[in-house]
């Protein structure tokens, strides 16, 4: 109901934003790039509008060519309208929009920790810009300030105020971002990507008081994410970008309930959901071509499969087992550096590993699962501890027999712009492990092994001379596959291994390490922040919280049965508006 | 705001790179940029006459006559003595020649001596940590605590006076600031997921650091030798104005040092020709240095 309303309320117009056939281009030395495609949307008063889109969709540019912030050159706004409260703010003088540059129009940025000056204190930061635009004395801006925190919920605000943004926590900081932001209560708010780096309890709680916040002031606001649970519980209508343009929009329940390109759908279908999950994930190519031509998908693809929990002694013999392990930080202090206290980033865990399953270890960042996966590879040396790799004691292993090791065990790291060698071409990274451990015969013998490894990661292997830069996020993910295969691995850490990708990478390469673990009956560690991906990808799920493992179950009986409060914390701050997809 | 807009742009060059998949090395791609721009070509002909001028002069094949005396004492510039002739009637253009010869060698030979002992110390000190960390630091603090002119005086004086001591001395003094650069940046580089991956993959200490590590600061090196030379051609000729640089021969240094007498009789060529000829090349290896900066340092390239 409250919906038709809002349709009505539509054609009455109430407009506040308008873009109309909006183009925006990039040059560089390689030619020019068309960001924004000829893209109209508009947006009312008190409205949400989410734009979704991967990255590269040019969702990020639309957002800064709305401030007019759009770097030039490269970039180009070459043709269309920006129509605020039916005024084109392409067409205004720079005085001019400066006026409405965080008064009329603010911005929310990703990164909280860098969206701050460090150098001053959060107080002094909320008064300038009330300074700035409200004409405020000094006195009445500080006590303003102190209004606005406590606004935006943060405790003793009248204390805080005082403080540095390095002493306030990831939240926090994105707290007073939106302080600043609502400070001259702007009729338009733009947020791109405001929960992105934050945990999932607190992008609950940030997305409440952005809600809370909108009802008070009548805002309207453009919500950019890539994030689809996101959007759902916090958007009015939705606009679907791919490829710089606007492939549909509409009312978000109509989008989730009956999306209409085919984009939309596979949008919907790759992103692993808690309620279960067909055996391989459905991607963008399984609904269209390249050319972006609708596929017909097979209703069978979507039947959610059941996970077999049983294992058999010899086929899935016990492969790891860590015992009480401690990974502890020395704290130092004083003039003569002694240790005054530790960081107890793994404290106790305990857990069996079987061969050719998978343990998903979920928690929130700061909780020790990067700690734990190194303190397994003896990347990081334990405090205390056993850990006991297929019979033997790794933290007993001497230099050389850890060479060894470190054949049979893997690890495939976060972000693939890091985990790559800038100066070495994709052939060397590759050649790297076999010649260090003395695998293949010579070099042909080698270099067809590389070939044959990008080819079942599925990438050319006529690209071998190529350095990593020359490779997308996703693509270059595959290629830290690749290299963690070179020697016929057991047993794979994936150390937030498609955190960085976007979802409908993340699916692609989700289902290439489930093909590769049937066909090499590899045993991984997936450690993840998201708990629809474990779920999708796990047998047995370990939720991590202060070093601890706190729960630890198989996949189902953690979701659907939770035991533990910090469990039930974590999956009740998931995002619950999306609704499952149908075809 | 600026991290937003430095995302974006990275996005679209992403997405670029996807559209044209044919790019080129780091080293390929700054010597494309660098070609490109008129002044670095310009810089870079000047510093390949002076080597080449150089060569040649150690050759022996120019220059080699600069105790002749060709003309009158104190001839002024004119068409057969281009630079004109000093108080032995010696030909000016003949001793800026051997001094380029004498400027570019000591350039050389310092950075010879200086980049590797930069390189492997901060390479060594930034990897390894710890004691070993606090002993080179030890050492480069104590060793620049130390006036440099002291130190060069007192090592010329241990080996004698001449252009190996200037070597010598300059070579034993100037790393300090590569290895401050190089151990810092390897203390960033060997914590990021390449490297940590390396270790993964059990390769071990050496292959992490020189392998993986050092071929990602090298642009560093390259930057900082192309400074370094141009500073060590200035403090040579400082030392030879001073008296305890090179001997027996004449250097852009002794002909300015000459010349503090001849100004007042009016016979400026001498102080000219040193100076312009130091000027050119020291202003060559600058913009060739910021050329090399741009082209390279991966933090300023998206300008």
């Amino acid at each position: 109901m409250l919906s038709i309303l809002k349709l009505k309320g539509n054609k009455m117009s109430n407009k506040l934003l308008e873009i109309k056939n909006l183009s925006i281009e990039f040059n560089s030395s390689e030619g020019v790039v068309k960001a924004v495609d000829n893209i109209s949307f508009s947006i009312d008063q008190g409205q949400t509008v989410g734009l979704v889109g991967e990255s590269g969709s040019g969702k990020s540019v639309t957002a800064l060519a709305l401030m007019r912030l759009i770097p030039n050159p490269p970039g180009r706004i070459t043709s269309g309208e920006i129509l605020f409260e039916g005024r084109d703010i392409l067409k205004i003088s720079e005085n001019e929009m400066r006026k409405i540059r965080g008064n009329d129009i603010s911005m929310i940025f990703q990164e909280p920790m860098t969206s701050l000056n460090p150098v001053f204190r959060v107080g002094e930061q909320i008064v300038e810009v009330l300074m700035l635009h409200q004409k405020l004395a000094y006195k009445q801006a500080w006590a303003k300030a102190i209004d606005l925190l406590d606004q935006v919920g943060i405790p003793n605000p009248s204390q805080k105020i005082l403080s540095y943004p390095h002493e306030m926590s990831g939240g926090q900081k994105q707290r007073v971002m939106i302080a600043m932001a609502i400070a001259c209560e702007p009729k338009l708010l733009i947020a791109d990507e405001p929960t992105t780096a934050l945990d999932v309890t607190i992008q609950k709680q940030v997305l409440e008081l952005m809600f809370k916040l909108q009802e008070k002031y009548k805002m309207g606001m453009l919500f950019i994410t890539h994030d689809l649970g996101v959007v759902a519980d916090i958007a009015d209508d939705m606009v679907v970008m791919y490829r710089s343009k606007i492939v549909e929009q509409n009312h978000k329940n109509e989008i989730f309930k009956n999306p209409q390109h085919p984009y939309s759908k596979g949008l919907l279908a790759c992103r692993p959901s808690l309620a279960g999950n067909p055996k391989k994930l459905l991607t963008v190519s399984d609904f269209m071509t390249e050319t972006g031509a609708e596929k017909k998908v097979d209703k069978h693809l979507l039947k959610i499969h059941q996970k077999d929990y049983t294992f058999s002694e010899k086929e899935n013999p016990i492969l790891l087992e860590v015992e009480n392990l401690k990974t502890y930080f020395p704290i130092k202090g004083g003039v003569m550096g002694r240790v005054v206290n530790h960081v107890k980033a793994v404290d106790g865990v305990s857990f069996t590993l079987r061969k050719g399953k998978t343990l998903g270890l979920v928690g929130e960042s700061g909780c020790g699962k990067t700690t734990l996966g190194r303190t397994i590879l003896r990347l990081i040396e334990p405090t205390e501890g056993v850990i006991k790799y297929a019979g033997q004691d790794v933290t007993k292993m001497n230099q050389n027999e850890l060479r060894q090791l470190r054949s049979k065990i893997q690890i495939i790291f976060q972000d693939p712009y890091s985990s790559l060698n800038p100066r070495m071409t994709i052939g060397e990274a590759l050649l790297e492990p076999m010649i260090i451990h003395n695998v293949g015969r010579d070099k042909k013998d080698r270099m067809d092994r590389a070939k044959w490894l990008l080819n079942r990661v599925g990438l050319n292997a006529n690209q071998l001379n190529r350095y990593p830069h020359e490779f997308s996020g996703g693509q270059r993910q595959r290629i830290s596959i690749a290299r963690a295969l070179t020697l016929n691995p057991e047993f794979i850490i994936c150390d937030e291994s498609v955190s960085a990708l976007d979802v409908s990478v993340q699916a692609q390469v989700l289902n290439l390490l489930l093909e590769l673990q049937e066909e090499y009956n590899l045993t991984y560690i997936f450690i993840s922040h998201d708990l629809g991906v474990v779920s999708f990808i796990s047998d047995q799920v370990g939720v991590m919280n202060d070093g601890k493992i706190v729960e630890f179950n198989n996949a189902d009986n953690v979701y659907r049965n939770p035991q533990n409060d910090y469990t039930k914390t974590l999956l009740s701050a998931i995002p619950k508006g999306l609704p499952a997809i149908q075809l | 705001m600026i991290e937003s807009v430095l995302r974006t742009s990275r996005i679209i060059m992403d997405k670029i790179i996807e559209e044209n998949p044919i790019s080129d090395s780091l080293y390929k791609s700054a010597f494309i940029r660098m070609v490109k721009d008129p002044s670095t070509m310009l810089a870079l002909t000047v510093v390949m006459i002076y080597t080449v001028t150089a060569i040649l002069s150690a050759l022996g094949m120019v220059a080699t006559d600069w105790n002749l005396e060709v003309g009158t004492s104190y001839a002024a510039p004119s068409l057969e003595h281009w630079l004109g002739t000093d108080i032995f009637g010696r030909s000016v253009l003949t001793k800026v020649i051997h001094g380029t010869q004498v400027a570019m060698s000591v350039g050389f030979f310092t950075c010879l001596i200086a980049i590797p002992i930069g390189v492997l110390l901060g390479a060594i000190a930034g990897y390894f940590g710890g004691i070993v960390d606090d002993f080179v630091v030890w050492f480069y603090n104590t060793l620049s605590s130390i006036p440099s002119i002291m130190l060069i005086i007192s090592i010329s004086l241990i080996m004698g006076r001449g252009l190996l001591a200037v070597y010598v001395a300059l070579g034993a003094t100037s790393w300090v600031n590569l290895c401050r650069l190089i151990r810092a940046e390897v203390m960033k580089h060997k914590n990021r997921e390449y490297v940590q991956a390396a270790h993964a993959l059990g390769a071990g200490n050496a292959r992490r650091l020189f392998r993986h590590i050092l071929p990602n600061i090298f642009h560093i090196v390259i930057i900082n030798t192309s400074l370094q030379f141009q500073t060590a051609i200035k403090s040579e000729v400082i030392l030879s104005f001073l008296g305890i640089g090179v001997q027996g021969q004449p250097s852009w240094g002794t002909m300015i040092d000459d010349a503090k007498l001849e100004l007042a009789r009016g016979v400026w060529w001498q102080l000219f020709a040193a100076t312009v000829a130091m000027f050119i090349i020291v202003l060559a290896f600058n913009i060739l240095g910021d050329a090399l900066r741009d082209a390279l340092d991966p933090k300023i390239k998206g300008k």
